[in-house]
């Protein structure tokens, strides 16, 4: 009841809480692994990032500029991975 | 043996609800509104809101908000399927039917066979035209009565309520047609193309 | 600096949990004790995701945080039940000694805290949001570490105060750690304590002033979350001090 007013800012994550979904795709820590926007150029951790969508899929922003960094689903048919707003990941 | 454990007594909320002939598989039904974005609430005031019909590079109609309230307005009630699993009964909205949108243009119909709703914040969803004739696809900008709220999708949101909701795209700008259909937001990370919830299509291979 | 102890990655496996010990924590939280054969270990401020498989087949997935610290041999999971919820009304309602669920983790080397990380550390909790941060104070005390240390937890009302009588046995027994509770809705009678929610002048006099740069841990809803990281910049504390770990929106309405 009631939810209709419902602030959705209310419902973004960090991106600590992808971890789960992440780990399945990269071997190595991702969350403490460095993300640089192509956006705006900032440099942030990946457990820092904005998560968006979360009970559909991993919508992972800049914290600076909003740019979708990292985007990923899990299937019964399989993992999506997309990373086009990203320059680059530094483990 | 190694068997997934059974969590003793733990049961989905599916059972709980009765087995309306309304309910697609694997939903179950809420009275909430629960709320799911893929970014930030956009914050456009009505004053600057804007809404455009497009063909290729041209434009074949645009209206200001006052110009939209002024076109033929329907009302619906009608339930809802969100691929995350639950379903809202008898949600009441209000706006323009895309039938009322190509008359405003003067086509008969439709130019091209396709659709891409473009919305603030970037988000996008394709659809068939023949999904969006015959009143099965509306721009709403009222529920129950009201404003819709900015984190439903107000100013105005796409509703095509036979298709699940993330095809109801929120924050809608403009409906591009297309000759060739393309994948928007979630069709292309996975999402089933077209999205029946009576056949369960969730995830493009379903 | 800030140190981030990136946990060793290992393939994230499902593993089998069985529910050892119940702990009514308040009227609607409890904590389910567990044990994981072969648990490796984890990280105080990590998480696990849970799944649970109904008799029909049914599945839901959630994510907990790890509220034991590293120390303990059952590993902690505390649940806040949330009206219309799917899992937690089982967990917090149903669930019983000798049940079991799937589990996996531990998950998340960014928001995490050990004695090895320098400084004074400062936590910020609303709500179910003081189980990560409670991970971190067990191991801080089990350590026996004494950096000054501050909690400042904001809840609804007295009876919502988890870990209640552990926090003040902590603080009693411990001149290095300060316990702040701030009571947003109901407070009992000649409480002295603060009464509303988190501000900026609540953290600015309940807190580490910036020059002492304090590792700070910020956990529970996201509108608290987001109010409070965003003060503690304007009070001048470094963004790369703060680490935030978002719970969603609250539970119930507030």
């Amino acid at each position: 009841m009631g939810a209709m007013t419902d602030n959705d800012s209310d419902f973004v994550l960090d991106g600590n809480a992808a971890a789960g979904l992440l780990q399945e795709i990269f071997v190595l820590e991702i969350t403490t692994a460095q993300i640089q926007c192509e956006a705006c150029d900032s440099r942030e951790v990946v457990g820092t990032l904005r998560l968006h969508a979360a009970p559909m899929g991993a919508v992972l922003r800049c914290p600076h500029c909003d740019a979708t960094l990292m985007r990923a689903v899990k299937t019964p048919h399989g993992r999506w991975l997309e990373m086009t707003a990203a320059r680059c990941l530094r483990f | 043996m190694n068997e997934t454990p059974i969590s003793r007594g733990f049961r989905s909320r599916r059972q709980e609800q009765d087995a309306k002939n309304r309910l697609p598989p694997g939903q179950y039904v809420t009275r909430d509104f629960p709320v799911l974005s893929a970014g930030p609430t956009p914050q456009t005031k009505v004053e600057d809101w804007t809404f455009a019909l497009q063909l290729g590079a041209s434009r074949l109609g645009k209206w200001n908000w006052a110009e939209f309230d002024a076109l033929p307005q329907t009302t619906i009630k009608t339930d809802i399927h969100c691929v995350t699993k639950w379903s809202k009964f008898d949600t009441a909205w209000q706006g323009v039917t895309f039938d009322d949108l190509l008359s405003a243009v003067g086509l008969t119909e439709p130019a091209e066979p396709y659709i891409m709703a473009h919305c603030d914040g970037g988000y996008t969803t394709n659809i068939p035209v023949e999904d969006l004739i015959d009143g099965k696809g509306m721009v709403v900008t009222r529920y129950e009565g009201l404003p819709i709220p900015p984190a439903h999708g107000g100013p105005a949101r796409l509703l095509v309520p036979h298709l699940y909701f993330w095809k109801s795209a929120k924050w809608v700008r403009s409906l591009r047609f297309m000759e060739q259909d393309e994948r928007g937001f979630w069709e292309s990370l996975g999402y089933h193309n077209y999205g029946d919830p009576w056949k369960e299509q969730r995830y493009d291979g379903d | 600096m800030i140190e981030t102890a990136a946990a060793p990655t290992r393939r994230l496996e499902w593993q089998v949990a069985e529910v050892r010990e119940i702990v009514v924590e308040t009227f609607r939280v409890k904590s389910l004790l567990l044990h994981v054969p072969g648990w490796q270990g984890h990280l105080p401020g990590q998480h696990v995701d849970i799944r649970l498989t109904a008799e029909d087949g049914y599945q839901a997935q959630r994510s907990y945080s790890i509220a034991s610290p590293p120390e303990d041999e059952l590993l902690s999971l505390t649940v806040e039940k949330v009206d219309n919820g799917e899992v937690s009304p089982y967990l917090v309602g149903d669930i019983r000694a000798g049940d079991q669920f799937e589990l996996r983790g531990p998950i998340g080397g960014y928001f995490v805290w050990t004695v090895a990380m320098r400084g004074p550390l400062w936590l910020i909790a609303g709500g179910s949001g003081i189980a990560p941060l409670m991970a971190m104070l067990r191991h801080r005390s089990r350590r026996k570490v004494r950096n000054p240390a501050l909690l400042l937890y904001s809840s609804r009302s007295l009876e919502d105060v988890i870990y209640r009588e552990e926090l003040d046995a902590m603080a009693r027994r411990d001149p290095d750690l300060r316990v702040i509770n701030t009571l947003t809705r109901k407070q009992p009678e000649g409480w002295k304590g603060y009464r509303r929610r988190i501000d900026k002048g609540l953290l600015a006099e309940a807190c580490f002033p910036s020059e002492r740069n304090p590792n700070i841990f910020v956990c529970g809803p996201t509108s608290l979350v987001e109010a409070a990281s965003g003060f503690l910049v304007e009070l001048g504390h470094e963004p790369r001090t703060i680490k935030t770990e978002r719970f969603g929106p609250s539970g119930w309405a507030p």
